[in-house]
């Protein structure tokens, strides 16, 4: 055990508020949170195990301790059964830390506890002699369940310990590796989603679908469960992230485990399964959304926040970890993440539309810089990011064209789009765009956005040319967005998108059979239900948007609705006589026309909407068309708990089957990908 | 915050008047945006059907004619016209954004009807990058009335990217808003601070 530097100001810091302390907290000495989460440290039971590794894979070990009041700590060790992993040598020392609340003593602390506030460290509630005690990229290779054990030593000799668990889980199945793993996340598609996309892109007749949908394809599949390390009802961040670290994290947090630290970049981290396989094996990665970039599921495989909003550092984390992920291709919306804001906090700035802020850039502390090999970050609005990915190689496209142009002759050995100016534009925008009605793209002022499935083709060309394989994630972003704005046409168009993506994968597959696609999604999102389809025609709808329940057909009356699907492989239109109607079990209010909306809604993170688009779900329509009560309180539709159906092709496959738990889906890809299958 | 609290530690019994005194404030002006949709706009602000063609020396400016389109591939770029306009009095029709802490002397003008909430959200929500910071020249400690749905403003056109110093938040032009509305505008909020104390007698 060793004391540190840290320990001096964490002194002086008690000193100061001794007496409040004396005075208000008598609560014992104990250990408030150990990281990484288990029910041995919660709950006293051994079971379930809640955090599982792959052998190898870095994680970091934290506790939080509350010292007896008066006391501080001055030593610590964590101890992996029974054995010391914290000793005296330096490289050690370097990845451990010690983090007290050294902020302003008057804004910081209030009757002895901390108070949270701007400029802290801490977070709000804890004893003002608390420490965060971290032991930063542990790893453990032998398959089984591990016991961990704190023990920390305050300046009276007391010693404080307590105890938790995690898992090694052996990867040890043999066979044949899969050398390329495809991910393709449609965001909040639930069984739902996926059958309306087949009714509008097939069509079924006297009861039999006449044609399925590319990942209905999928030989192999199964039933996931979504929930996140705090609620049953997860967000996107630990949705995504779940499927590729093995563990649980809270909501609004990605590649890390929960802390009682303000900064949203130190928290204890996990490694990736990009990480794990680049540093393992060399492998590439690619990311392409159709959201910004820096939204929950882009970022959940390569960037390390418990706050997915802090979109400058997350940002600038893709490209300054290259070197740990393999970062390779990285295409979708955010491009306003990337231009240089000379500052933030002098005018004049740049009217490029920046929106990059120190408030939300990163620094990582030193423990987390040396343990994990990461880029300490700097707080640089100024930072002209798409310059610094040229300059790392990146070829970069700010729409169709240009990407078209940077495949001439032979594909680029790396690639970053960025196709708008946050989320990009949905398929049911683009495609009456490339229709000859670009009302909508124009306004956005991006008329010139490629498909998902267009995307998806570029980013396998270059991921391919890395004899090591790749890890790719492919996300059709907006199947949640839309599904949020309860806009049913827009979802709808945005499965067939995606839906063309996974033709591509899977075209990929067939020609390249050392590869694993798995087609899934990160929860549902709106509780969306087929409710049946309308008695009335589009005409009858137009005259009485208020119609409501009775243009509702449901059983016999709802028949098999008929799309007439275009050469570009999307309906005609979605407003057909008799059009398959949707539902929504966790629905805000809202007003129902059954007609689509010739603006999409603005979403949360589009930042570029125009003038024509409704402020949100619950106002579209109001006035117009029949008020639906919500079940949820605010403007939007809400995630679900229910699980979500998973896919499955090529090699390795055959491991998805049953019904499995979203972190499941790691060892099954780690299996897959290091262990072997078929 | 941080002076409410300093105090706080200094003298206990002055920095709870403090409070209750920030607390009524902040009650006030967080009723006013409660009770927007009850607040009346004033004739000054109001946009009606024919709104008709600006006064003479006033140009009309729209929030699509801030930035060129297409967006170009290192970002958005004023336009000719949004240039041309830097020092000249201009109108614009659209919606006073709703901002949680609310604004004194300022607000913002979007193309949209959006709500935003700087303690929450920080800098990264979805305010359209053309929203521009409307200010009151003489009542910069007039607590802004929120009014809903669409309302014109006429002023002095300021270009260029330039931070609000209470928020951080940075805007392409700054409007200066012209006597007669910031006028109503005051009026507005005279009233509705009437409107409080008799509530607060019955």
């Amino acid at each position: 055990m060793h004391a540190l530097p840290s320990y001096r100001r964490c002194l002086a810091v008690f000193a100061a508020g001794a007496f409040a302390l004396a005075a208000h907290d008598a609560d014992a000495a104990r250990v408030s949170r150990l990281t990484p989460p288990s029910e041995l440290f919660s709950s006293g039971e051994a079971d379930p195990v809640i955090a599982r590794f792959l052998p190898g894979q870095q994680f970091d070990l934290q506790a939080t301790v509350q010292p007896d009041a008066g006391q501080s700590i001055v030593n610590f060790a964590f101890y992996v059964d029974g054995s010391p992993v914290t000793s005296r040598n330096a490289q050690t020392i370097a990845r451990t830390s010690i983090v007290t609340e050294t902020g302003p003593a008057d804004t910081c602390i209030a009757d002895g506890r901390t108070t949270g506030a701007s400029g802290c460290k801490l977070v709000s509630g804890l004893p003002s002699n608390t420490a965060i005690i971290s032991q930063r990229a542990f790893t453990k290779s032998a398959p089984g369940v591990h016991v961990f054990k704190i023990v920390a030593q305050q300046g009276n000799g007391v010693l404080i310990s307590a105890s938790g668990n995690f898992e090694v889980v052996g990867i040890d199945r043999g066979g044949t590796v899969a050398k390329n793993i495809i991910v393709l996340l449609g965001d909040g598609m639930g069984a739902a989603h996926r059958t309306a996309g087949r009714i509008l892109a097939k069509g079924y007749a006297q009861g039999k679908a006449k044609g399925r949908l590319a990942m209905d394809t999928f030989p192999y599949g199964g039933m996931v469960m979504t929930a996140s390390l705090n609620s049953i009802v997860t967000d996107s961040a630990p949705g995504m992230q779940n499927y590729v670290t093995g563990n649980k994290a809270n909501n609004n947090q990605e590649g890390v485990f929960p802390d009682d630290t303000i900064d949203p970049f130190d928290n204890p981290r996990v490694e990736y399964l990009s990480e794990y396989l680049h540093t393992l094996q060399g492998k590439a990665l690619g990311i392409v959304t159709t959201a910004d970039v820096f939204d929950a599921t882009p970022a959940a495989n390569a960037v390390h926040t418990s706050a997915r909003g802090n979109g400058t550092g997350i940002v600038d984390q893709f490209l300054d970890d290259r070197d740990l992920t393999g970062l390779t291709v990285l295409m979708g919306g955010g491009r306003k993440w990337f231009l240089p804001n000379a500052s933030d906090s002098v005018s004049p700035q740049p009217a490029n539309g920046s929106q990059r802020r120190t408030a939300n850039d990163y620094v990582l502390p030193d423990d987390v810089v040396n343990g994990w090999g990461a880029a300490p970050g700097a707080l640089d609005p100024e930072r002209d990011l798409i310059a610094d990915f040229q300059a790392a190689g990146f070829a970069y496209a700010p729409n169709k064209a240009a990407l078209d142009r940077a495949f001439l002759g032979h594909a680029p050995n790396k690639l970053l789009g960025l196709f708008a100016y946050s989320n990009m534009n949905v398929s049911y925008d683009k495609i009456s765009g490339r229709r000859g009605d670009s009302t909508v793209v124009d306004a956005f002022g991006f008329p010139d956005q490629p498909m998902l499935d267009e995307m998806t083709e570029r980013a396998l060309e270059v991921l391919s040319k890395n004899p090591n394989g790749f890890f790719a994630m492919i996300e059709g972003a907006s199947i949640d967005k839309q599904a949020h704005l309860m806009d049913s046409d827009r979802w709808v168009h945005e499965v067939i998108e995606f839906d063309r993506a996974v033709a591509v994968a899977k075209a990929f597959a067939e020609d390249h059979p050392d590869t694993l696609v798995i087609v899934t999604a990160d929860h549902e999102c709106s509780g969306a239900a087929l409710i049946g389809a309308s008695t009335l025609t589009t005409a009858d709808r137009e005259a009485d948007p208020a119609a409501g329940k009775s243009a509702v057909g449901t059983y016999d009356a709802a028949g098999f609705p008929k799309y007439a699907i275009l050469d570009d492989g999307y309906p005609e239109t979605t407003n057909i006589d008799h059009r398959l109607l949707i539902g929504y079990g966790a629905n805000a209010d809202r007003y129902e026309t059954w007609l689509p909306s010739a603006f999409p809604t603005k979403d949360t993170q589009q930042p570029f909407p125009p003038a024509e688009s409704p402020a949100d779900a619950n106002v579209r329509n109001e006035g117009v068309g029949y008020a639906v009560s919500g079940q949820v309180p605010g403007d939007q539709a809400v995630h679900t708990a229910t699980d979500i159906p998973l896919s499955a092709f090529g090699r390795g496959a055959e491991l998805f089957h049953g019904v499995f738990d979203n972190a499941d889906v790691f060892f099954m890809l780690g299996q897959a990908a290091v262990g072997g299958a078929d | 915050m941080s002076f409410v609290r300093c105090l706080f530690v200094s003298t206990l019994m002055t920095s709870v008047l403090l409070l209750a005194v920030a607390h009524a404030s902040t009650s006030e002006t967080a009723r006013a945006h409660r009770d927007a949709a009850k607040t009346r706009v004033p004739a000054a602000l109001a946009v009606r059907k024919d709104l008709g063609p600006p006064p003479a020396g006033v140009t009309e400016l729209k929030f699509r004619e801030v930035f060129k389109l297409p967006v170009g591939p290192k970002g958005l770029e004023p336009t000719d016209k949004l240039s041309a306009l830097d020092g000249k009095r201009v109108r614009l029709v659209g919606y006073m954004v709703r901002q949680d802490p609310p604004p004194k002397g300022t607000f913002l003008l979007a193309p949209l009807p959006v709500q935003i909430g700087d303690e929450d959200e920080s800098l990264a929500d979805d305010l359209p990058p053309t929203a521009l910071r409307v200010d009151l020249g003489k009542s910069r400690d007039l607590a802004v009335p929120l009014l809903t749905g669409l309302i014109q403003v006429t002023g002095t056109l300021h270009v260029g990217m330039r931070a609000d110093p209470a928020t951080g938040r940075s805007t392409p032009a700054q409007l200066v808003l012209d006597a007669a509305p910031e006028r109503a505008l005051r009026h507005v909020a005279r009233d509705l601070a009437a409107q409080s104390k008799t509530h607060k007698h019955l």
